[in-house]
C-alpha cells in the first residue's frame, strides 16, 4: 500500500533533505556523491534541499544519539505532509554496533517513523538511488530489471534464505 | 647523546623531586611520572623547550590505587620524540591545576574529563559541560569503570546548554544544529555587530557515540580496528592505522616491511580522496558549484579503485594489529598506477582553473586570518597550520609505516588565510600521488602481510602513536589491559585542536564568510566527537570615520 501511495503522492520531482543524526560521515559523503556527475540524481528530478520545510523526503543517516534525538524529531515535524523517511546505512537499522552505548538511543526508528531502509556500511551510491527510486516506483520507467517490479524492498531476505537452504540440500545430497 | 636523553635529563635536573620516575620504552617516546603539584610548571617547561601540546588523557585507576590518572602528552617535532607527563589525583578529592591558561588547546581535554571522570581543574577558564548531552544527570561519570557501557539514564525535559553571554551591542546568529552549511549536527552561536563577527560560542559533540568506552569494555584488540574505521567515514584507515601502531608499539610487535608499504599506499589513497572531497565542499560553500562537481567527478575513480582493492568503497577494513588483511597483486598495482595517472592529469586542469579564478581569490584571500604565533599557541595541526607557515607534518617528523623511505616535500605557505589552506591541500594531493608511485616502486616483492602475535600483549604498557590524516594529525594513546583489550584508548582527531582555533579565525570577519572559514579546517565532528569552545574578544580600536559609517549603516 505504501508503494502505491508513494507512487501517487511523489510521482513528480522529489526534494530530499539530508539529516545526520550521529553518523560517521561515511553515509553522508555517499549521499552527496549521488548528486555528482557520475550518478547525477537530478536527472530523476531528485534534488537535495537545505531546509526541511522544502522537503518531501528525509534521508536520515547514523544512529540517533542522545543529543540529536529531540532535534531529529523537530526536523521531522518541520517537514510538510505527506512525507517519507529513508534510513541510509546500517546504523539507522537498530543502531548497528553502538546500539546500546551510553550516549546512543538506538536506530532511526527511535526518533522518527522510517518507511524504507537502505543497508550498507556505507551503502553504495547505486544502492541509495536504487532504494529511493524503487520505493517511489521510478525504476519502472528507467532503471530496474522487469523481474523486480513487484518487490517492495531491494533485497527480499526471506526469499533469498529459502533459496540458500534449497541449494544446500542439493549439496548435501551430492555429498552422500 | 641522543636528544631524548637530553630532554629527560634536563627535566629531571630542573624538577628534582617533582619527577618520581621516568620510563623510556623506546627511542622515540618517554613517560615521566610527576607529582600533581608540579604539573603546571613541568608542562610550561616542556613548551619552552620546544614541545607541542597534543592531548590529555584521563583514566580510571580506582581499582588499583584509588586514584584518577591524568596524562598530558607533547611532541618534539624536530627530534621525533613523543612524551607523556603522567600524574594522578585521589578519587576522594580529584582536583588538579589546569594547564589551560597557558596552553589554551588543553581546554577541551580538561573539560572532557570534568564530564567523563568527575575530575576538577582549578583555574580552568570555562569549566562547562562539553561532551555529554544536556540532560545527562550530574554525578554519573561514564568513563569510570564502575559505570557500565550501556547505562541509559532517563531523559529530562527543559534542560538546555547556557550559551555564553552575548557581548554588548551584538546580535546572536545561530548556525545549526541542522544547517545547510554543516553536514553534521553542531551548533555555532555567532555574535555579530552589523556584518562583523565579534565572537562565537560552539556547542557540538552531538555525534558522541561512546566508542572509547565500548572498546574498553566489550571488544578485543583485533576487533577494534574495524570500529576505529567507523570513527570517521572519510579518514577511516588513518584511525585504524594509528590504533594498530599504538598497540604494536606497546606490545613490541614488529610488522613486515611489505605490510608497512601497503599501509602507506592505503593512507595516501585516502588522502587523495579526502582532499578532492574537501576541495569540492569548499567550492560548494563559496557558491561555486562547478568546482564541487568537477572535483567529485575526478575523485570518483579513487572510490572505485578502493572497491577493487578492498571490497568496499570506503571503510576499507584493511588494517589490523600486526599488518594488513589484503595484498596488493601486480594487477592491482597496475590499476593504481593507471588511476593515479588519470587523476594527476585532471587535477592539473582543476588546479590551473582554481589558481586563475578571481572569484575564488576574492572569497578566500584575507579571510580567516590568524598569525603564525597564534597558530602555534593554539597547537593547530595539518593543512590549517601549514597554511599559517607552521612547518609540521607527522609523516616527516615522526616517520611511521614506510614514510622513512619516501621522498616528498611538505608544502607550507604563509598567506595565513583560507586561500593558503586551499593551496596546501591541492599541492599535497600531487605529493600523495608521488608517494603512491614511489611506494609501489620500492615495495618488497614478497613477504608476509600479517605477522602472527607470538605471545599475549603485556598489560599496563603505555604508547602514543601519531598519523598524518588528511585533516591533520591523529593521535592515539593506549594503555594496554588484561582480558585481551585495552585498559584505556584515547583518540584525538585533528578537528579537535583545529576547531578550538575557529573562534579566533572567525573574529572580525564578515558573517558571509563564516561557512568557508568553518569549512576551511575540514571539520569532521564525528571524529572529534566532543563539544565546544567559547572565546569572546572585544573588537579592536576602530578608525572613527569607519565607526560613524557603520553606525549610520546600522541605523538605516
Amino acid at each position: 500500500m505504501l508503494a502505491n501511495l508513494a507512487k501517487k503522492m511523489f510521482s513528480k520531482s522529489l526534494w530530499v533533505y539530508h539529516c545526520n543524526s550521529g553518523a560517521c560521515n561515511g553515509c553522508d559523503i555517499e549521499i552527496l556523491n549521488v548528486l555528482t556527475p557520475y550518478y547525477d540524481v537530478e536527472r530523476f528530478g531528485i534534488k537535495l534541499v537545505s531546509s526541511p520545510r522544502h522537503a518531501d523526503v528525509m534521508l536520515i543517516s547514523g544512529a540517533v544519539t542522545r543529543a540529536t534525538l529531540p532535534l531529529v524529531k523537530r526536523v521531522y515535524q518541520a517537514m510538510p505532509a505527506p512525507k517519507l523517511v529513508f534510513g541510509i546505512g546500517s546504523c539507522t537499522i537498530g543502531g548497528n554496533m553502538w546500539f546500546d552505548c551510553y550516549n546512543v538511543c538506538g536506530g532511526a526508528e527511535k526518533a522518527v517513523p522510517v518507511n524504507y531502509f537502505v543497508p550498507g556500511c556505507p551503502p553504495r551510491p547505486e544502492a541509495i538511488i536504487y532504494g529511493v527510486a524503487l520505493a517511489l516506483g521510478l525504476v519502472d520507467k528507467k532503471a530496474a530489471p522487469i523481474e523486480l517490479k513487484q518487490m517492495e524492498f531491494p533485497i527480499d531476505i526471506y526469499e533469498r534464505n529459502k533459496a540458500w537452504e534449497e541449494r544446500n540440500v542439493i549439496y548435501k545430497l551430492l555429498d552422500d | 647523546m641522543p636528544r631524548i636523553e637530553e630532554v629527560t635529563q634536563q627535566l629531571s635536573n630542573k624538577f628534582k623531586d617533582g619527577i618520581t620516575g621516568i620510563d623510556q620504552p623506546g627511542a622515540t617516546q618517554f613517560f615521566a611520572d610527576i607529582k600533581k603539584e608540579k604539573v603546571k610548571d613541568i608542562c610550561n617547561e616542556i613548551i619552552k623547550m620546544g614541545g607541542r601540546y597534543l592531548v590529555s588523557i584521563g583514566y580510571d585507576n580506582i581499582a588499583r590505587d584509588q586514584t584518577l590518572g591524568m596524562i598530558h602528552t607533547f611532541a618534539f617535532d624536530r627530534d621525533n620524540i613523543f612524551c607523556g607527563i603522567r600524574t594522578s589525583v585521589p578519587e576522594q578529592n580529584p582536583v588538579m591545576d589546569s594547564i589551560t591558561p597557558d596552553i589554551p588547546n588543553a581546554g577541551w581535554s580538561e573539560r572532557e574529563y570534568i564530564d567523563h571522570l568527575g575530575m576538577k581543574f582549578s583555574g580552568h577558564p570555562k569549566p562547562k559541560r562539553l561532551i555529554l548531552s544536556d540532560d545527562w544527570p550530574e554525578g554519573l561519570y561514564p568513563l569510570r569503570k564502575s559505570v557500565p557501557w550501556n547505562i541509559q539514564p532517563p531523559s529530562a525535559e527543559g534542560v538546555a546548554y547556557q550559551l555564553d553571554e552575548c557581548p554588548e551591542g551584538c546580535t546572536v546568529v545561530p548556525v545549526g544544529p541542522y544547517h545547510p552549511t554543516l553536514h553534521e549536527p553542531a551548533h555555532f552561536a555567532l555574535y555579530v555587530d552589523g556584518e562583523t563577527i565579534k565572537g562565537c560560542d560552539y556547542r557540538g559533540f552531538m555525534v558522541h557515540r561512546g566508542i572509547e568506552k565500548l572498546c574498553q569494555t566489550q571488544l578485543t584488540y583485533n576487533e577494534i580496528p574495524f570500529v576505529a574505521e567507523r570513527i570517521c567515514g572519510i579518514c577511516g584507515s588513518v584511525h585504524a592505522t594509528s590504533y594498530a601502531q599504538s598497540v604494536e608499539t606497546a606490545g613490541n610487535i614488529k610488522i613486515s616491511r611489505r605490510a608497512e608499504y601497503i599501509r602507506t599506499i592505503m593512507l595516501e589513497i585516502e588522502r587523495v580522496h579526502s582532499h578532492l572531497l574537501w576541495l569540492g565542499v569548499a567550492g560548494h560553500l563559496i557558491g561555486f558549484n562547478t568546482v564541487f562537481m568537477h572535483s567529485w567527478r575526478v575523485r570518483e575513480p579513487v572510490m572505485w579503485l578502493g572497491e577493487r582493492m578492498t571490497g568496499n568503497r570506503k571503510t576499507y577494513g584493511m588494517i589490523v594489529v600486526g599488518g594488513v588483511r589484503r595484498d596488493i597483486t601486480p594487477e592491482i598495482k597496475q590499476d593504481i598506477l593507471n588511476v593515479m595517472k588519470k587523476i594527476e592529469e585532471e587535477l592539473i586542469v582543476i588546479k590551473n582553473a582554481i589558481v586563475g579564478d578571481t572569484s575564488i581569490h576574492k572569497r578566500t584571500k584575507n579571510v580567516g586570518r590568524i598569525t603564525k604565533e597564534d597558530a602555534i599557541k593554539w597547537s593547530l595541526v595539518g593543512p590549517v597550520a601549514r597554511a599559517r607557515g607552521v612547518d609540521i607534518d607527522v609523516r616527516r617528523d615522526h616517520p611511521y609505516a614506510a614514510y622513512d623511505d619516501m621522498q616528498f616535500s611538505v608544502p607550507v605557505v604563509d598567506t595565513c588565510d583560507v586561500w593558503g589552506t586551499v593551496l596546501v591541500r591541492v599541492l599535497e594531493t600531487f605529493e600523495s600521488i608521488h608517494i603512491i608511485r614511489q611506494a609501489l616502486d620500492k615495495m618488497p616483492d614478497d613477504g608476509p602481510i600479517l605477522t602472527e602475535l607470538a605471545e599475549p600483549i603485556a598489560p599496563f604498557k603505555h604508547a602514543i602513536a601519531g598519523v598524518e590524516a588528511p585533516r591533520g594529525e591523529v593521535v592515539h594513546y593506549i594503555i594496554t589491559g588484561e582480558e585481551n583489550r585495552p585498559e584505556r584508548w584515547r583518540v584525538r582527531a585533528p578537528t579537535y585542536p583545529n576547531l578550538q582555533g575557529v573562534p579566533l579565525m572567525l573574529l572580525n570577519n564578515e558573517l558571509a564568510d563564516a561557512p568557508i572559514i568553518i569549512g576551511s579546517i575540514d571539520p569532521c565532528f564525528s571524529c572529534t566527537e566532543r563539544v565546544q569552545v567559547v572565546d569572546i574578544r572585544s573588537g579592536g580600536v576602530k578608525v572613527l570615520s569607519k565607526a560613524e559609517l557603520e553606525a549610520f549603516a546600522k541605523k538605516k
